[in-house]
């Protein structure tokens, strides 16, 4: 074995322009795949994670009718006891902080003006303490005040402040439909403005203290409690304790994954590596015509020795196996020297800080970061060895299949 | 005692351009254990079509071929290698040396084919170099050895395993005059200290001067002398010396 694979070692250095030629294909191929791939990478560990720390948590729990039937009235299907139920969970091992919310809708007005909103009333503290970072383009956060008082404040997104004609210092009404299914109002003074990232999220969102939203609500009940963890790697694990938990306390509960909420994630997700799929794809193509053509040229250069290593008893087994040990050696090889390239490569943007455009529905230009992903790594070495292996079937398979007095006659 | 090789009325015919070409016709012919046989005739008489036969690369389209007894005719094409691997050795006009491969690994390969141990491998390889005095070149690839070297490196090669049967097709042709005599010398030695049959196919007069035997072909047909000394260029009366020379044909002249 070792020595075949020395003489395959050997043969593919044989005419060391050609398989330089080829290993330039091959390392192109998988610096492009690492590059992209580890782009694509840091794109979706940034989104992943700013999509956990703009407020949707690791884990979301949520009263298990939220997810069976509809809501009459607003927070008809929320939590009771909420405090009971977060001194319950933050027991649980690796959860960093819990965070109750209500999420409702209404109409906010100005006096001369009004446009629907989308509220997230949320207990200030508890969001900072779990390290939630609203993006504040304008004034300040929401401040957290003792249970039962009345804060009146809210947090605008910028769109909707536009729209508004409203900036920090100024007032706004919102109405909302109660629990009980009356119309409520209160007035309440904008102390910042933020930016989810997202124009169309802009144009509609604005947040409030949870006190705020239940005196307009008239309810002590959350829509959900969101939990935070010390690492998103820890959240099936949490997530299993806490199913345990709840099923061994009998409590009708859900809990939620990120995963299973993050939408917009899931899309991106889904469609980058779509991308990085087409990427792979046009990689194996470009490897396989490119050393296909080489390997063929290779056995069609070694018939007379093909011939002579038959008539010595070879079986054709092994010189089919030679062949593919071949573009498994150039595959290796070619995969390594991609690992290289692609890493300097990807050293050499990171250092250089490029940006790109916005991408559409975002208003944050995108830093072009490439990360080094071992996974992917391996993964593209793997891919475009196979490919080798994959292309040098066919002249394998002619070289093991020649008739050995026509191979040794051959000139 | 039963002859390594014996063939009985062996043909060989190929279909090229919706026409048969017989390449081989009623060849009947035993080789003995430990002869040094040559096989003669002009250029597309049939004499590499018989090594091809003999050394199991080819099959015949009639008659059957036995070596030690089995009939090789009736093997599959798996059976063909694994005798090739163990009872034949070959030596081509060519050399035909793996290039990327050291005269030691060339050497070494058919004992690779036979799974030897490292050390076996090691210590036959060395011995095979030592019998065709180039152990000191031992480590050099093909393309720095001479003409001479090469085919010293392939009759190395064609003996390290041990074969009953070395075949060698044309294996001076490609040498100078002293190279070609060298190697004559080395394979009739290897013949006599080894008792390892030697069949070769030839032209080379100082060859056949050194067989047992000359088996002489024209057309496919095992032939008489005086004819192929016509063929040859040679006087009659020189083919005749060389039947004198080669028992056991079928001459026209006798």
């Amino acid at each position: 074995m070792t020595k075949f694979l020395l003489l395959a070692f050997r043969n593919v250095f044989r005419n060391r322009r050609r398989t330089l030629m080829t290993l330039i294909v091959v390392a192109g191929g998988v610096a492009a795949l690492l590059l992209s791939g580890g782009f694509f990478a840091f794109l979706f560990r940034n989104l992943r994670e700013n999509t956990i720390r703009n407020g949707l948590g690791h884990l979301q729990i949520y009263n298990a009718s939220y997810f069976a039937r509809d809501e009459k009235h607003v927070l008809d299907n929320g939590l009771d006891d909420v405090r009971r139920l977060q001194s319950s969970v933050q027991g649980a091992a690796h959860v960093r902080g819990t965070a109750a919310r209500v999420e409702f809708n209404g109409l906010v007005s100005n006096g001369d003006k009004s446009s629907p909103f989308l509220a997230t009333a949320v207990d200030p503290e508890a969001e900072q303490r779990m390290g939630f970072e609203l993006r504040i383009t304008a004034g300040r956060d929401l401040k957290s005040e003792p249970p039962g008082a009345s804060t009146n404040q809210a947090l605008i997104a910028q769109g909707l402040a536009h729209t508004m004609h409203v900036g920090p210092g100024d007032g706004l009404t919102l109405l909302a439909v109660t629990a009980d299914g009356a119309l409520n109002g209160i007035d309440v003074n904008i102390v910042g403005l933020y930016t989810t990232g997202i124009e169309e999220q802009d144009q509609r969102q604005l947040r409030l203290t949870l006190q705020d939203a239940q005196r307009l609500l008239q309810s002590n009940r959350v829509t959900k409690l969101v939990v935070g963890l010390d690492a998103t790697d820890h959240t099936d694990a949490v997530y299993s304790a806490l199913l345990d938990k709840f099923k061994s306390e009998k409590r009708d509960i859900a809990i939620r994954k990120w995963i299973d909420l993050a939408t917009f994630y899931n899309q991106v997700h889904t469609l980058f590596s779509g991308i990085f799929a087409f990427t792979g794809v046009l990689v194996f193509f470009m490897v396989v015509m490119s050393s296909a053509n080489t390997l063929m040229m290779a056995m069609f250069e070694r018939i007379r020795e093909i011939g002579t290593m038959l008539a010595m008893g070879t079986p054709r087994a092994w010189i089919t196996g030679l062949f593919v040990m071949e573009g498994v050696v150039t595959g290796a090889l070619g995969a390594g020297l991609g690992v290289v390239l692609g890493g300097v490569a990807g050293a050499l943007f990171n250092s250089a800080n490029v940006k790109l455009p916005p991408p559409p529905t975002s208003n944050t230009p995108l830093l072009f970061h490439v990360l080094q992903v071992p996974a992917l790594t391996v993964g593209a070495s793997l891919l475009v060895i196979a490919t080798l292996a994959l292309a040098s079937i066919t002249p394998a398979m002619r070289a093991a299949r020649l008739r050995i007095v026509e191979s040794l006659a051959h000139i | 005692m039963e002859p390594l090789v014996r063939l009985r009325d062996v043909g060989r015919r190929y279909a090229m351009d919706h026409t048969d070409v017989v390449a081989l016709d009623d060849i009947s012919l035993e080789i003995q254990r430990g002869e040094f046989l040559a096989v003669a005739g002009p250029s597309g008489s049939g004499k590499s079509t018989l090594l091809h036969l003999i050394g199991c690369v080819d099959r015949p389209t009639s008659g059957s071929i036995h070596i030690q007894g089995a009939d090789i005719t009736k093997l599959d094409a798996a059976a063909l290698a694994g005798l090739r691997r163990s009872k034949i050795g070959f030596v081509f006009q060519t050399f035909n040396l793996i290039p990327v491969l050291t005269a030691f690994e060339n050497v070494e390969f058919p004992l690779l084919l036979q799974k030897e141990t490292a050390a076996e491998r090691r210590r036959r390889v060395l011995e095979a170099l030592e019998s065709v005095g180039l152990s000191n070149r031992a480590y050099h690839r093909p393309d720095l050895l001479s003409g001479g070297e090469r085919q010293r490196v392939a009759v190395a090669r064609a003996i390290v395993h041990r074969p009953a049967l070395v075949l060698a097709d044309e294996a001076t042709a490609n040498l100078d005059t002293h190279n070609a005599t060298q190697l004559i010398e080395l394979m009739r030695q290897l013949n006599r200290d080894l008792g390892v049959t030697f069949l070769f196919s030839t032209h080379d007069q100082r060859l056949l001067d050194r067989a047992d035997r000359v088996v002489w072909l024209c057309d496919g047909r095992l032939s008489g002398a005086p004819y192929l000394a016509g063929e040859l260029g040679l006087p009659v009366a020189a083919g005749k010396a060389i039947a004198a020379h080669s028992p056991g044909f079928r001459s026209s002249a006798s």
